[in-house]
């Protein structure tokens, strides 16, 4: 391997790092927030990417737009969400297995609506920046990953930005570290997880646009992802953004270079051996090891 | 010739409270004046935290009244009772560890109606606590035990608290720094601001506070004037150490002589 073909990987490692960490924040958020394990997620990621579909199909909206409109949509999404089914669940320091098996629930019913509207035909979104390339010298890198790289980039900074500068981004740091302080000062943990499940819904939405964009998509999609948003917030740590940022990195890094030693076709289980091995070795994942200074929400 | 009692902040009138089957306060009633200093004693388990939990709202009771400046507050939610600026600095200080020390306080100003006068509380509070102000942008976590309960202290200030529910201000610091932590309640007590005091440092509470209660098992058993109550045979000889031969020897439905 030449030093360039490593760059290339490292630079698609990075690029892929971006959309891994949009898709896996909104779990983390939920989960720190609500001790709920949205294994939802993947219907919601589903249904971003045929928000995108339909936008482009039938206004040629271009992607990366739809997938900034998809915030605010699935943002109410989830509240209405959160409003009807979860905020009946029992209150709970971790995770129940009611909330299980309402998001397991939410999840085949969000399937088999998509198996209702969209069939179980394959899509894709064909924009005329699929196939373009960008040539940085001898490293080439597809102009698609970059926009979608840098409007992941983007998102992720706008919640760094949201939950350390605002009120509301202290109210859910506080409920995540510490619930009950949180309501002791006066913060409102109902209307919080609200906001924080709309949150996280309204990620799952954006990450299924973008990932639209790469990947053809049916209303399974998004299952692979979610099994890949796991290993990411376990290695992060599940509690805390920057943790998933990191997260997000490893596992990009891995797959990437498991190119070189591993044939294509046993990538799936690389994620898989990776959880096994950080669950035995590292189980406040990698994030933990200096989370006493890092550790932001 | 007795001083004229000030109106009551905070009135207990009844308080049951149940964890699930198991029942902690059996109709407990207790009454706070207004600019005074009133403490709870009582061993571990007799339901002293429960009371404040109770009082700030994280805890429904299944009975009785709570009564803030003549309103009844028993039904409101911990948010809204936050509003009418009541702050609880509990037992074991609940920071936030991974926030940094100026958001930890600023998050005592949470309420919207507090937030335009943040900057202005947190001077106040810096002015309090030079220490706190050098750290303040280190995380909670760091802190040592004696800065933890400066910031605890310190974020139940920022809400302007008309009634300050102190729990166990001294639990597990050093003697040095617990004279230090009962100078600033002193202090917190001159700026006018009405405490409700929990702590097992008997001594330093009834020191410390005009008037007390003595709570056992759920029940207030005893109460007083604090220098009445310090010289009680029963708190002499259950917490004071007047008589370690049998301590707790009294029956708590039986309260003792002043």
């Amino acid at each position: 391997m030449t030093f360039v073909d490593f760059l290339n990987l490292l630079i698609a490692a990075l690029l892929l790092a971006g959309i891994y960490a949009v898709m896996s924040v909104g779990m983390t958020v939920i989960y720190g927030v609500m001790k709920i394990v949205n294994l939802a997620h993947a219907g919601f990621m589903m249904m971003g990417a045929y928000f995108a579909y339909e936008l482009y199909q039938r206004l040629h909206l271009d992607p990366i737009l739809a997938a900034l409109l998809a915030f605010p949509f699935f943002f109410l999404v989830g509240v209405a969400v959160h409003w009807l089914l979860v905020r009946w669940l029992p209150h709970s320091d971790r995770p129940t297995l009611q909330s299980l098996l309402l998001m397991f629930g939410l999840w085949l019913v969000l399937q088999n609506i998509g198996y209702l509207i969209w069939g179980n035909t394959d899509r894709s979104i064909l924009s005329p920046r699929t196939l373009a390339l960008v040539h940085l010298g001898p490293i080439i890198i597809s102009s698609l990953r970059l926009v979608v790289f840098v409007a992941a980039a983007g998102c992720m900074a706008v919640l760094e930005i949201a939950l350390s500068r605002t009120w509301f981004g202290r109210s859910v740091r506080a409920l995540i570290q510490n619930r009950y302080a949180g309501r002791i000062v006066g913060v409102d943990d109902e209307k919080t997880a609200r906001l924080t499940f709309g949150m996280g819904i309204a990620f799952a939405g954006v990450a299924g646009a973008l990932l639209a964009t790469l990947y053809s998509f049916d209303p399974d999609f998004g299952r692979p992802f979610l099994l890949r948003a796991f290993v990411i917030i376990v290695l992060g740590g599940l509690e805390s953004v920057s943790g998933v940022a990191l997260g997000a990195l490893i596992l990009a890094l891995v797959e990437t270079f498991s190119i070189l030693f591993v044939p294509a076709s046993y990538q799936p289980a690389i994620s898989f051996a990776l959880l096994v091995v950080v669950l035995v070795v590292l189980p406040g994942g990698i994030a933990g090891l200096w989370a006493k200074r890092r550790r932001l929400a | 010739m007795p001083e004229p009692v000030p109106a009551p902040i905070l009135e207990l009138q009844d308080l049951e409270v149940s964890y699930g089957a198991v029942q902690v306060l059996w109709g407990i009633s207790l009454s706070v004046s207004k600019g005074q200093v009133v403490c709870i004693i009582g061993p571990n388990g007799a339901g002293k935290t429960t009371t404040l939990n109770a009082i700030i709202g994280v805890l429904k009771p299944t009975r009785g009244r709570i009564i803030l400046e003549g309103q009844d507050i028993a039904g409101l939610p911990p948010h809204q009772r936050v509003q009418r600026h009541i702050a609880l600095v509990p037992e074991g200080r609940h920071l936030w560890p991974g926030m940094s020390v100026e958001d930890n306080l600023m998050m005592g100003a949470f309420p919207p109606a507090f937030r335009p006068r943040v900057a202005h509380n947190l001077e106040g509070v810096y002015g309090m606590f030079p220490r706190l102000k050098e750290r303040r942008h280190q995380l909670a976590g760091t802190l040592s035990g004696g800065e933890q309960q400066m910031c605890a202290l310190g974020r139940g200030l920022m809400a302007e608290p008309h009634l300050l529910l102190l729990d166990e201000p001294s639990l597990g610091l050093a003697p040095i720094l617990v004279d230090e932590i009962f100078q600033f309640v002193a202090e917190i007590v001159k700026h006018g601001v009405t405490i409700l005091l929990v702590a097992q440092n008997i001594d330093y509470a009834l020191q410390v506070s005009d008037y007390g209660y003595v709570m056992e098992t759920g029940h207030i058993v005893l109460q007083g004037a604090s220098d009445m109550l310090l010289n009680n045979q029963h708190v002499q000889q259950a917490y004071l150490g007047g008589s370690i031969e049998e301590p707790g020897a009294y029956p708590a439905s039986q309260p003792a002589q002043g």
